[in-house]
């Protein structure tokens, strides 16, 4: 039963963590607050359904929804995020929340209200046996995935040049154009890669979760509370701000049910009034 | 603001005042619920401009005072038949003192923190109205009670009535907004949000004027929420989503933040996209959306900002 929850919450939390980790490296690199973040989840999942009821291929599936992320976030990025870069944090909320109501219509247009589901692929369709337990393969998957992508990230982050160009971007912008680094083609790769992970946790949410318009607003709040309390621009601060909220909700689900909903919601504000910088701010986020 | 501003928008809204009347006169069923619906998201609109277009404070949980007086006005008449004028009256009360003890926390924290607390105080109040079984959780509670009109000769079940009452109510609402923005604290919030270590400076004590702002702010909400209650006689979680608190601010920069007329110009034009649209396409908040987005990218006064551009020109 514990490990059930554990292993529940964790999953949760990789799922939470894909979704924060663009956006949260987008805010501290770019200062830029992207609430139509959820819209590319969405859309993530839904190209993703499509590919695999055409091509009958999960793996093909998490592909697609990626790339097609990634792809509207390259649009969005010449069309109108350049525009607004520099402007005021409101601004950015009101542009971004423009695209999430265009964004949900778009979507209801090309697949309809119904809510669709993909099945996981045969091979992570069954379950193991864990401590006496048994548990869903997929959700043990997700669990991996998620990690393996925080190692991962946090490699690159830490070990190449590219990683050192973010690292040095997020602390101080104009120092680091100064030294001749094309600064705003980083930001640019970063923030597609952070649509393209939006798009893959759509995916790989999809045989958990039913996918549906309006799957987007469900995600955007939890995703932006975890970027705030891990505090933006910070991947560990990502990674560990997921898991708070992940175990919070799931294991408050189960001892608290009629306070843990409201727990997430006084962790935001506490932070946010005690903490701005966010609880787990390390070295990349000032 | 110069005194050819100011008289454009006394004029506009005479304008917009008898216009309502005359379309109340000649409109039917359909029209009279329209013009009720509009009401009720005007009052919101404007409470909110106050807020992010005065004491430039962008709310993304205004929706709760909106709820709170609309639930409290639900509560008091459903299960202790409280007379809908004493409920009302009540809501609106409880609406302004949250308003002071959240503003009087959030007001420390500023732009992109200022929304993300808003809105957390917001979640926590559609949290707990979308889990309170006693309020019916997220199937929500029928059957509000309505205030007698009888003496006056008119009832608020019937959408003529209710639209001209509602008409009366936001007018009211204009005058009180449009008299604390002319006031010196009004002028005041606009130093605030125009550079808030400068007022400080001059001797503005910006954390207290915030917090009446807010106050103030959400005072109409609850005006507008006691309302809303009254318009349909229920009450769902969906008065306290935070999506409802980014469409009022929508409506208030397509209209015009920061000029009190346009967020009425605001409401109007998205109860009249949503219905007038939705006969055409379902899909009509994709066209507000589209619109709302080239607004913001390329006429950041809104409609009628453009307006006052134009009025400004012609008198040049």
């Amino acid at each position: 039963m514990l490990l059930v929850q554990t292993l529940n919450a964790l999953q949760y939390s990789m799922l939470l963590f894909m979704l924060a980790v663009g956006l949260s490296i987008v805010l501290g690199l770019m200062n830029f607050a992207n609430m139509a973040h959820g819209t590319l989840y969405m859309i993530g999942a839904f190209v993703g359904f499509s590919t695999v009821g055409t091509t009958g291929s999960f793996w093909l599936g998490c592909l697609a929804g990626p790339a097609a992320a990634a792809m509207l976030g390259a649009i969005f990025y010449f069309t109108i995020l350049q525009r607004i870069q520099n402007e005021s944090p409101l601004v950015q909320v009101l542009v971004t929340f423009g695209l999430i109501l265009v964004g949900l219509d778009l979507v209801r247009m090309v697949w309809g209200d119904i809510p669709k589901s993909i099945t996981s692929p045969p091979l992570l369709s069954g379950s193991v046996k864990i401590l006496g337990e048994t548990y869903p393969t997929y959700r043990l998957f997700i669990c991996s995935l998620g990690v393996s992508l925080f190692a991962l990230l946090y490699l690159c982050l830490e070990r190449t040049r590219i990683g050192a160009v973010i690292r040095a971007g997020v602390d101080d912008k104009v120092m680091t154009s100064a030294l001749g680094i094309n600064v705003d083609l980083a930001f640019f790769v970063v923030f597609c890669l952070g649509c393209a992970l939006a798009g893959l946790a759509g995916v790989a949410a999809a045989p958990l979760l039913q996918i549906h318009p309006g799957m987007d607003m469900d995600i955007i709040i939890p995703t932006l509370i975890v970027v705030v309390i891990g505090g933006p621009g910070s991947l560990t601060g990502a990674f560990f701000g997921s898991m708070v909220i992940g175990f919070t909700e799931t294991f408050g689900a189960v001892f608290l049910p009629s306070v843990s909903s409201f727990v997430i919601y006084v962790l935001l504000a506490g932070v946010l009034l005690l903490r701005p910088e966010g609880l787990m701010a390390g070295r990349y986020s000032r | 603001m110069n005194n050819d501003v100011k008289y454009l928008r006394s004029l506009s809204a005479v304008a917009i005042l008898v216009a309502s009347i005359i379309v109340w006169w000649m409109a039917g069923y359909i029209g009279h619920e329209l013009l009720g619906e509009i009401a009720v998201y005007a009052i919101l609109a404007m409470s909110l401009d106050l807020l992010v277009g005065y004491a430039g404070m962008a709310s993304l949980g205004h929706a709760l005072y909106f709820a709170l007086a609309a639930y409290c006005t639900a509560g008091l008449t459903v299960f202790f038949a409280w007379p809908a004028s004493v409920a009302i009256t009540a809501a609106i009360a409880a609406s302004t003192v949250a308003a002071a003890l959240i503003g009087y926390i959030v007001v420390r924290s500023s732009g992109i923190f200022f929304l993300m607390t808003t809105l957390a105080f917001g979640q926590m109040g559609w949290t707990y109205f979308s889990l309170s079984p006693r309020f019916g959780a997220i199937e929500g509670l029928s059957g509000v009670a309505q205030i007698d009109l009888s003496p006056i000769g008119l009832s608020l079940s019937n959408p003529g009535d209710f639209a001209i009452v509602s008409i009366v109510i936001c007018a009211a609402a204009y005058l009180a907004l449009a008299t604390v923005v002319d006031s010196p604290f009004g002028h005041a919030l606009l130093a605030i949000q125009q550079n808030e270590n400068r007022a400080r400076a001059l001797g503005i004590p910006t954390l207290r004027y915030k917090v009446v702002a807010f106050t103030i702010g959400g005072a109409v909400a609850g005006l507008a929420g006691a309302l809303a209650a009254e318009r349909t006689q229920f009450v769902s979680p969906e008065l306290a989503a935070w999506s409802l608190s980014g469409d009022v601010l929508v409506m208030v920069i397509v209209g015009g933040v920061g000029t009190l007329i346009g967020p009425i110009i605001g409401a109007v034009i998205w109860v009249i996209f949503r219905h007038g649209l939705s006969e055409i396409t379902p899909y009509w908040l994709m066209w507000v959306g589209i619109f709302f987005i080239a607004v913001m990218l390329f006429a950041r006064g809104g409609v009628f900002g453009a307006i006052e551009i134009l009025w400004q020109k012609r008198r040049a």
